[in-house]
């Protein structure tokens, strides 16, 4: 890891070692909410970065991915 | 009995004509096969995120309801066949927040929403020719490994 990664450096969005997962529930209709895990690419975010719990991001990408069955987000093209 | 949340995405020119008429559409599926419906309601007319069955845009009809064990099938049979429905979702849920409650209750029995805007239909030759991912099928499925959720009713995709 001497080499800066040309890409950009992906902060975590919260500070190392806080979970930000207490809603233990995802809604694929709260775009609002799903919107601030995924990058402007439309594709999820990170564990690392969204520092949620395995159990939370497996959430998160359900609901992504039922938000994309029914056209509320893009799938990634 | 067991409870659902149902999405369903109605066809906008059939909600154009008539609002009502239009939601009946989905009612009516429910109902066929033993659905208890508790609430319904328009939840949102949007731009969809990519064209389905030929549509750019959708009346986004969410209901609650119940129904028994082997309804489900039936329903997303007839809303399958259904052309005025283009898309659906059903995940089994603990039970029906209240607000939904409130808002389907809000929504009498005359209202009208506003008539979604007129470009959602895709440009017929494009869809024609270009091959653009307008059909279902097309749609290309990401990360569908591994979803094994305890609610997991809405994992098939359109076929
Ligand atoms: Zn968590």
């Amino acid at each position: 890891m001497a080499m800066k990664s040309a890409s950009k450096p992906r902060a975590p969005l919260v500070p190392m070692g806080k979970k930000r997962c207490d809603d233990p529930r995802i809604d694929y209709k709260d775009l609002t909410y799903i919107t601030k895990f995924m990058t402007p690419q439309a594709q999820i975010q990170s564990r690392r970065r969204t520092s949620f719990c395995a159990q939370c991001q497996r959430q998160l990408k359900q609901a992504v991915k039922r938000a994309r069955h029914v056209g509320l987000l893009p799938f990634v093209g | 009995m067991n409870q659902y949340e149902g999405m369903f995405l109605l066809d906008n020119q059939v909600v154009r004509a008539d609002y009502k008429a239009a939601k009946t559409v989905v009612l009516d599926v429910l109902k066929k096969h033993g659905g208890q419906v508790v609430t319904a309601r328009r939840w949102d007319e949007r731009r969809l995120a990519y064209p389905i069955k030929g549509r750019l845009r959708a009346t986004y009809i969410l209901t609650h309801f119940e129904a028994g064990p082997d309804a489900i099938t039936g329903i997303r049979h007839d809303a399958e066949l259904d052309e005025r429905i283009l898309r659906y979702l059903f995940l089994a849920v603990e039970g029906v927040p209240p607000t939904e409650i409130e808002l389907s209750a809000a929504e009498g029995d005359d209202f009208a929403p506003p008539p979604p805007p007129a470009d959602d239909a895709v440009d017929r030759e494009e869809s024609v020719e270009g091959g653009l991912p307008t059909q279902d099928g097309d749609i290309p499925e990401e990360d569908s490994v591994g979803e094994d959720g305890p609610v997991n009713l809405d994992d098939e995709e359109d076929a």
